[in-house]
């Protein structure tokens, strides 16, 4: 049981306003804390700071039960502290699951010997014993956040900070993953601080909210913290108004004994598949499940069997420029949409190729306000934060303004008023323009008045909703 | 045998192949190198790739030559076959060690720091995520309107970038892992240096050396 201490910590990225302005909090030991914030708030760099990724600034302190980070031995400092990253693809180094965790363990001193023992316990306690041999590439990101937790098991850190680990989570492995988090919390005394704007789930394990807002923590009492949570009611995630599509609606995509494989392993049966124009259709499914490798292959970036046709043509046939600018993908991670390094020069380029007479710089303007991007033109598109980043990467491809524009997560990281305006821009948008949008996503929250069409990948198969009473 | 001996009697066999020319060693070099290839159940397909690039290279190379050169063809001969001792070579180590065998080589046998081994190690896991990320950057230009061709300075500002940003990420990752430069660690697995190890390396030197001091004149 470590307690958190952090005092006077203040800072600023070079040439911008400070995100944390002298904060001063403490975690209590063995406890499970909830932090929430606005995007671009600065969650992602107080977990940095506290996990001692980012040295910390001259005049602050932090401490684990008084003790510093840097007072500790180098090898036993992963006991203290683990941070589980909120890109589940980037928190690895080796090429296994059984390689990664051996590697962690190595870097603790662990004598050879003990090391199976760890690591067999660690994968059973987060119920993925089966990934022991898996390469770490070819796994899901829901499958790589489990993996990732199991190594902090094995590692046996006393203070788990997790950075929204859910953001590209199906709801059941998120459930299994909060699960097991708090049972490390309330039977083996770790603490835990979990960054999330999504609030659902949290209300029977979390008494006091955590909020950064404007540089500083502040703790919700019991009775406002149940507020904030109530906002996120599973009752306000329900699709009240799609509807399984008719025979004759007009299909701009179609499958025809379409599958999909990935490493030898299926992930779609051949089926006969249609997507329907100038609707939003939902797309969910578990994690791993094949939804981001259905876009991929769809823009041409993935194989697949069957064929697939755009407005009654095969999509092979079809010239790849011409095509590309039909059947757009946003990208789920936002870097590899962006080909400039200013804010200011990205919009320029979508300006120069989309759809200049509707994105009039006016309209681009207030929706970069709306978006709560105003000003940011001379930024560095790097050095925002991942929210800022989507809601960019959303805009940039709206000005695209392609017939098809595929959203491969285009929530995810955002807060609910982010949510609240990237939807209302999304939606005016398609109906100014009579777009189709098709989306991938698992944050269902304010989805409800939007979506027409819901189309559920499960059991290896595509199949329309009907809505949920 | 051991990896890192491994790399360095191939090394070291391909350096004197260079500064000699003795065909007959090179012929024996690339005899045993496809019954080494051959004996690790090579694919057909990378068999055939290494066989017809050198190929190619190597007839290019000699045919250039014998057009405008006046080498004798004993030189030509050495240099058609130092093509294939090269590849052939290479392939028997690539074939037959697996990239992480290498890494806790280099770090237990050879004590190199184990920030260069798995360093090494990196960017050997980063050649396939390189290729498929100038897909996705090509793919990504196209719905923005722009061609990138394979020579256009942005498509490898974009992919430097994206390096660039992994590299800081598997240094978090690798942090958060309990990784400390410089900071003492166990070896899940060890890489043992026999004294068989020894005898492969010292034998397989000697045999090119006596090889080259009879073909040499």
């Amino acid at each position: 049981m470590a307690t958190v201490t952090i005092q006077n910590l203040t800072y600023a990225p070079a040439h911008q306003a400070p995100v944390l302005r002298d904060l001063t909090a403490t975690f209590p030991g063995g406890r499970f804390s909830l932090l929430t914030g606005p995007s671009g708030s600065g969650k992602t760099t107080l977990l940095r700071f506290i996990a001692g990724l980012t040295p910390l600034p001259a005049d602050a302190q932090l401490t684990f039960d008084g003790q510093a980070l840097t007072d500790q031995p180098a090898t036993q400092r992963s006991r203290t502290v683990a941070l589980l990253f909120q890109e589940p693809s980037t928190q690895f180094t080796m090429d296994t699951v059984t390689n990664e965790l051996r590697f962690a363990l190595e870097n603790q001193q662990v004598a050879p010997a003990d090391m199976a023992a760890k690591i067999t316990a660690a994968l059973d306690f987060v119920g993925i014993t089966a990934l022991r041999d898996r390469s770490l590439m070819q796994l899901s990101g829901g499958e790589q956040q489990k993996v990732a937790l199991a190594i902090i098991v094995a590692m046996d850190s006393d203070v788990i900070l997790l950075d929204e680990p859910f953001a590209s989570i199906d709801p059941a492995t998120r459930q299994t993953l909060l699960t097991r988090l708090v049972q490390l919390c309330h039977q083996q005394g770790k603490t835990i601080i979990l960054a999330d704007h999504d609030l659902s789930g949290y209300a029977q394990w979390v008494d006091h909210l955590t909020v950064l807002h404007a540089g500083q923590l502040t703790t919700l009492s019991a009775t406002a913290t149940q507020e904030r949570l109530a906002a996120f009611t599973p009752e306000r995630l329900r699709l009240t108004h799609v509807q399984r599509p008719t025979a004759t609606a007009e299909a701009c995509l179609q499958g025809q004994q379409f599958g999909l494989t990935r490493n030898d392993r299926v992930l779609v049966r051949p089926q006969d598949l249609k997507l329907l124009a100038h609707k939003l259709t939902l797309i969910t499914g578990p994690n791993g499940s094949g939804k981001s490798t259905f876009f991929r292959a769809l823009v041409r970036l993935g194989a697949y069997q069957g064929t697939l046709a755009y407005q009654g043509q095969d999509i092979q046939r079809l010239r790849r420029r011409t095509y590309a600018r039909h059947v757009s993908l946003m990208f789920q991670a936002a870097t590899a949409q962006f080909l400039n390094v200013t804010v200011a020069e990205e919009l320029a380029l979508s300006q120069k190729y989309g759809n200049a007479t509707y994105f009039t710089p006016d309209r681009i303007q207030t929706a970069l306000e709306q978006l709560n991007l105003a000003g940011r033109d001379q930024q560095i598109i790097y050095s925002l934060s991942s929210g800022q980043q989507k809601k960019l990467q959303l805009l940039c491809m709206l000005i695209m303004a392609p017939d098809v524009l595929l959203l491969d997560e285009p929530l995810k990281g955002l807060d609910l008023q982010s949510v609240q305006a990237a939807l209302k821009l999304l939606t005016t948008t398609q109906r100014d323009l009579h777009l189709t949008l098709v989306m991938i996503s698992h944050q269902l929250g304010g989805l409800n008045d939007y979506v027409d069409y819901h189309l559920a990948l499960t059991h290896q198969q595509f199949v329309y909703q009907e809505a949920t009473p | 045998m051991n990896p890192t001996l491994k790399l360095t009697v191939i090394v070291l066999i391909a350096l004197e192949v260079s500064f000699t020319q003795v065909w007959t060693v090179n012929v024996a070099l690339i005899v045993v190198g496809l019954v080494i290839l051959l004996l690790a159940h090579i694919r057909l397909r990378t068999l055939l790739w290494l066989t017809a690039v050198p190929l190619f290279f190597a007839s290019a190379l000699v045919w250039s030559l014998m057009l405008r050169g006046n080498a004798s063809p004993h030189f030509l001969i050495v240099l058609f076959t130092r093509m294939f001792v090269y590849v052939y070579l290479g392939a028997t180590f690539t074939q037959t060690t697996a990239p992480l065998d290498l890494t806790r080589s280099l770090e237990q046998n050879a004590k190199l720091p184990s920030k260069f081994a798995y360093g090494f190690l990196a960017a050997f896991n980063l050649f396939p995520k390189i290729r498929a990320e100038v897909a996705t950057v090509r793919a990504a230009a196209l719905m923005r309107g722009q061609v990138l061709h394979v020579w256009s300075p942005q498509l490898y500002f974009k992919v430097i970038l994206t390096a660039m940003t992994w590299s800081e990420q598997l240094a978090d990752a690798m942090t958060s892992h309990g990784y400390v430069e410089g900071a003492p660690r166990t070896y899940a697995l060890t890489i043992p240096l026999r004294s068989r190890d020894w005898v492969y390396f010292v034998g397989s030197l000697a045999l090119v050396q006596v090889g080259l001091c009879l073909g040499l004149p």
